[in-house]
């Protein structure tokens, strides 16, 4: 028997790099969108639509830590969470707690509003816009172009908060959030048994697939 | 001088006075606001007009549409070169995306309303042919005027 601490897989492969990703576009729009670089932001915006869509299909699809009938939990269990709070005592379960479930509900939400926006709105030159700015007004068009901007500072608020509960759950309750989500392990308590996270590849590709074409179809603004 | 003949001069002078002053009046210079306004509702067609051209572009363009919004940009240009007198940028107190540098740089900022006007008069040129990439590129022209101007003497 090996002695190294004995694991359990809470993230599958998929959702890691989903998340990652994210990061990874979320950052690259915010910066293609001060540059005013609209040719990379649309390629950007395009790639958090698909990643969005195969988070969605992956609440349904996925293995039981990313389901959203796992971790979207009523006001009771997340009232009773959030009494919790305070203690040392780390949350046992894996996933998304009650509380981060609906953190994660709403920027899944928030984000998706963004793209939506960004897909109709358009530039002050009239120039400049997403692909399905061809069907609205001008004026239309810049008041998605306005909630566009507004509905970043709704996700930079939901970021920050983000940042802020796993700098918490590191110093208050000695968990670390982040290794977790990057290996997908986190190291079993003492008595604790591993469970399994069983995920279909197939219904993943099936899910990256469904991502793309839609992002695909957008883009185009749905003219074929 | 007779007083009914001193009245009636004083009359004759005073409607005249009041003469002068309607025409004064009438020729003063909108206040700020106005200016402000009509040149936001100005841009505004323009970007409508943009925007109606990059419809048009995307597709098979219609000439008479294409024709259209660029003379819009073209006679709407003409008129915006005038609505920045001195007194209408942020000092003014109204709400604007007008910055000091459009008349700091008053030089650099008339020459890019100028160069507005000559590549919306080419793109109406283009139009008339009816060449649909002539037309794309003479569109990508006109678009780059607005973005120059704005980089440098719009508020974000």
């Amino acid at each position: 028997m090996s002695e190294a601490p004995a694991t359990t897989r809470i993230w599958d492969p998929t959702i890691r790099l989903f998340h990652w990703l994210l990061v990874g576009f979320v950052g690259f729009s915010w910066w293609t969108g001060e540059q005013h670089d609209m040719e990379w932001h649309r390629l950007s915006g395009y790639a958090i639509l698909a990643l969005l869509v195969f988070r969605l299909f992956w609440g349904f699809a996925g293995p039981r830590t990313a389901r959203f009938g796992q971790f979207v939990k009523g006001p009771a269990a997340v009232a009773a969470y959030a009494k919790t709070l305070g203690s040392k005592q780390a949350h046992a379960a894996d996933g998304h707690n009650p509380l981060g479930g609906w953190s994660t509900l709403a920027l899944i939400g928030v984000l998706l509003m963004m793209v939506v926006a960004g897909l109709f709105a358009i530039d002050v030159d009239g120039w400049d816009g997403g692909p399905l700015s061809d069907y609205i007004t001008f004026d239309q068009g810049r008041a998605f172009a306005a909630f566009h901007e507004t509905v970043f500072n709704v996700i930079l608020a939901l970021v920050a908060l983000h940042i802020a509960a796993i700098a918490f759950y590191a110093v208050w309750k000695r968990q670390r959030l982040v290794p977790a989500m990057i290996t997908g392990k986190r190291k079993l308590d003492a008595g604790e048994t591993a469970q399994e996270l069983r995920w279909s590849p197939v219904l993943a590709l099936v899910g990256i697939a469904l991502g793309v074409a839609v992002a695909w179809a957008a883009s185009t603004g749905f003219r074929f | 001088m007779t007083r009914p003949k001193f009245a009636a001069l004083t009359a004759l002078g005073l409607a005249a006075a009041a003469v002068v002053c309607g025409a004064t009046l009438a020729t003063a210079a909108p206040s700020a606001g106005t200016t402000i306004a009509t040149r936001k509702a100005n841009f505004k067609k323009m970007g409508a007009a943009m925007k109606a051209l990059k419809g048009e572009l995307s597709g098979t363009p219609d000439k008479a549409a294409v024709l259209k919004a660029a003379k819009t940009i073209a006679a709407t240009g003409r008129v915006q070169a005038k609505l920045f007198p001195a007194g209408t940028g942020p000092s003014s107190g109204e709400k604007t995306d007008a910055l000091p540098a459009i008349w700091t740089k008053r030089a650099t900022f008339d020459a890019g309303m100028t160069k507005l006007v000559t590549e919306a008069d080419k793109l109406i040129t283009v139009a008339n042919t009816g060449n649909a990439s002539a037309m794309q590129a003479q569109f990508r022209a006109v678009g780059g005027t607005c973005g120059a101007c704005h980089k440098q003497f719009r508020a974000d």
